[in-house]
């Protein structure tokens, strides 16, 4: 249903120089840098699937969001959906697809909600008794009567999400694109999102692809993830085999009396560990040391760097999923 | 078809009910745009109480091409002002990605979203000054030359929207043209006058490149001088569809080109 390949999208960012002079001179010769937003993805969605991104700000899930609803045409690659291309079939592709942006309404600011959903009505020409049970089903899942009568921006930000939401579903379509909906929502709204998502998803087999740092919406809403750092993909799996995978890992963070004793620290030939098991990051005051707990055990591991060095300060952290599988495979 | 003036009817609505909102606003501007017309046209009658006539213009012929050429950039400013914006920030704070994702022409969606009232200034007065002049200057008007006046006009604001649109399409790829199409649009002004009064470059320009000259000088001249109806009213009708496929293309071509931006 979804197809990506190899898709790339590079920005050009005009290098300004610095002064008076420096913004006449890149009047006439502009330098560019190039961006790389995202580097050679591919990957495949099927029917009904919900599919979650996760990455770092800047990783480029947003940039991949934008190409797949059409907005942004790829440098690179190939992106089918449907059966069509969405940057060149573009007014018959995004009848059949939803997107909301957390971080911006899709909406028009001045109209009230209900006048929105009439424009939206007619601009994809839902029926009357379509539009009527659409509507019946937001009030009941999203709880829009409270608000419906005032303009968009006069809303909340979680009122205003729900509308947003809402109005992306109007129309019933096949793929819904969410970048980051729960963004700066509070629990009780978030949980509200996310059970609207599912409802959506099971009544309507509606495949739906989301972006998010809340590591919550994942694991409530998405078997499968996509992990995506500096613009490459860096995980394609369920959500099950990546805690297998990463989650046994913990985080050491310490501080040491003599910095130099980080070189006491090995490893490798001490314990026996591969490379892939552990990670060791140090800046001036705090050294962190990840490993996998399943090679060592957290005790183990406690008094291995007690005894070989002189600790300042030493705690366990929790693990950061996220965090983690992007630093093992830097 | 229905469904345009559909769409259009909720957001008139809605802007009226704004206006009502922000009646000041309505008025103010309104009231200055007479004002500003009103300096002018004082201006034009200071300088004929010494000159009579220019380049074989009499007063009142001026004010009939002045007056004229309020017309077609009024219809354009009413209907297309959404322009503007696109221009200056939409592109640039990438608020044009929901253009993209609706199933309708993103240029008709920006268009639609506003109707600019003010326009109705502008328009007003360009009646009142054609109307007047032909009056002092006892003109005929046959059924033929109302209807070709009238096809002057529509197709003299699609001059205008064309080169809106085609200016405000480069900021898909400069981020922002608000004074590009700035620096177009004012060039509008020379066409208010006869351009005999200009020399060749500049009647060069106005009449092929920029062709305003066929929103006011040459319709005017069909009526004041006898002037061919295939060359001053032709000329607007052919020299607007020129310049809005151009104008189409650079926007399709621009849409391509768009980056968004970063959120
Ligand atoms: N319109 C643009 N012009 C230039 N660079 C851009 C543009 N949009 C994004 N970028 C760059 O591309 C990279 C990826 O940005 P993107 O918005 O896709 O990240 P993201 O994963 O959505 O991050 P976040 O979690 O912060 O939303 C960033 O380095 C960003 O600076
Ligand atoms: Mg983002």
């Amino acid at each position: 249903m979804i197809k990506v390949q190899n898709v790339s999208k590079e920005f050009k960012k005009v290098v300004k120089e610095s002064g008076l002079k420096g913004s006449v001179k890149s009047l006439f010769s502009r330098k560019y840098d190039i961006v790389k937003a995202v580097n050679d993805i591919s990957f495949t969605v099927a029917k009904g699937e919900i599919l979650g991104f996760i990455g770092a700000n800047g990783a480029g899930k947003s940039t991949t969001i934008k190409m797949l609803t059409g907005i942004l045409t790829p440098t690179k690659g190939e992106i089918e959906i449907n059966g069509q291309i969405p940057y060149k079939n573009r007014k018959k592709y995004v009848r059949e697809i939803g997107v909301v942006f957390g971080q911006r309404t899709q909406l028009w600011w001045d109209l009230p909600l209900t006048e929105t959903f009439t424009v939206l009505k007619e601009i994809y020409q839902v029926d009357d008794a379509r539009f009527k049970k659409q509507m019946d089903f937001f009030n009941e899942v999203l709880e829009l009567k409270d608000f419906v009568k005032s303009p968009v921006r006069t809303l909340s930000l979680g009122q205003r999400m729900r509308a947003d939401l809402a109005a992306s579903m109007l129309h019933s379509p096949k793929v819904l694109f969410l970048d980051e909906p729960t963004i700066g929502l509070d629990v009780v709204v978030k949980s509200n999102i996310r059970e609207a998502i599912t409802k959506i998803n099971q009544e309507e087999q509606t495949t739906i692809i989301l972006t998010t740092h809340d590591l919550k919406d994942i694991e409530t809403l998405c078997k499968r993830i996509i992990m995506i750092d500096k613009g490459t993909l860096i995980y394609d799996g369920s959500l099950l085999d990546m805690k297998n995978k990463f989650g046994k890992f913990r985080e050491i963070n310490l501080s040491l009396q003599n910095n130099s004793d980080i070189n006491m620290l090995r490893f490798k030939e001490d314990l026996n560990l591969n490379s892939d098991d552990f990670q060791i990051k140090s800046n001036k005051e705090k050294i962190t040391v990840i490993f996998n707990s399943q090679k060592i055990g957290v005790s183990d591991m406690l008094s291995y760097i007690l005894t070989h060095t002189n600790i300042a300060d030493i705690s366990v952290n929790d693990v950061n999923i996220e965090e983690i599988v992007r630093r093992m495979y830097k | 078809m229905i469904r345009i003036l559909k769409l259009y009817k909720i957001f008139i609505v809605q802007h009226l009910k704004k206006l009502m909102e922000y009646r000041v606003d309505f008025l103010t501007g309104a009231g200055s745009f007479f004002i500003t017309q009103i300096t002018n046209i004082v201006f034009i009658s200071i300088i004929f109480n010494q000159i009579p006539s220019l380049n074989g213009y009499l007063y009142n012929e001026i004010i009939f091409i002045y007056g004229f050429s309020l017309l077609p950039k009024g219809f354009d400013h009413l209907f297309t002002d959404n322009l503007w914006i696109v221009g200056w920030y939409v592109v640039r704070k990438g608020d044009f990605d929901r253009y993209l994702t609706r199933p309708i022409s993103p240029l008709f969606h920006t268009i639609v979203e506003t109707i600019q009232f003010d326009a109705l200034g502008e328009i007003a007065m360009g009646l009142i000054l054609v109307i007047y002049s032909s009056i002092k200057l006892a003109l005929h008007f046959t059924f033929i030359n109302i209807v070709l006046l009238i096809i002057a006009i529509i197709f003299g604001a699609l001059i205008f929207t064309a080169i809106k649109i085609a200016c405000a399409a480069l900021a898909f790829w400069i981020k922002q043209s608000g004074s590009i199409l700035q620096i177009f649009y004012c060039t509008s002004d020379f066409a208010r006058y006869p351009i005999t009064i200009y020399n060749k470059v500049i009647r060069g320009i106005i009449t092929y490149i920029i062709p305003f000259a066929f929103t006011a000088y040459y319709p005017a001249n069909y009526i004041l001088r006898n002037g061919k109806p295939l060359y001053c009213i032709g000329g607007v009708v052919l020299m607007s569809i020129i310049l809005l496929s151009l104008s189409l293309i650079i926007w399709h071509k621009g849409i391509n080109a768009y980056e968004s931006a970063g959120s």
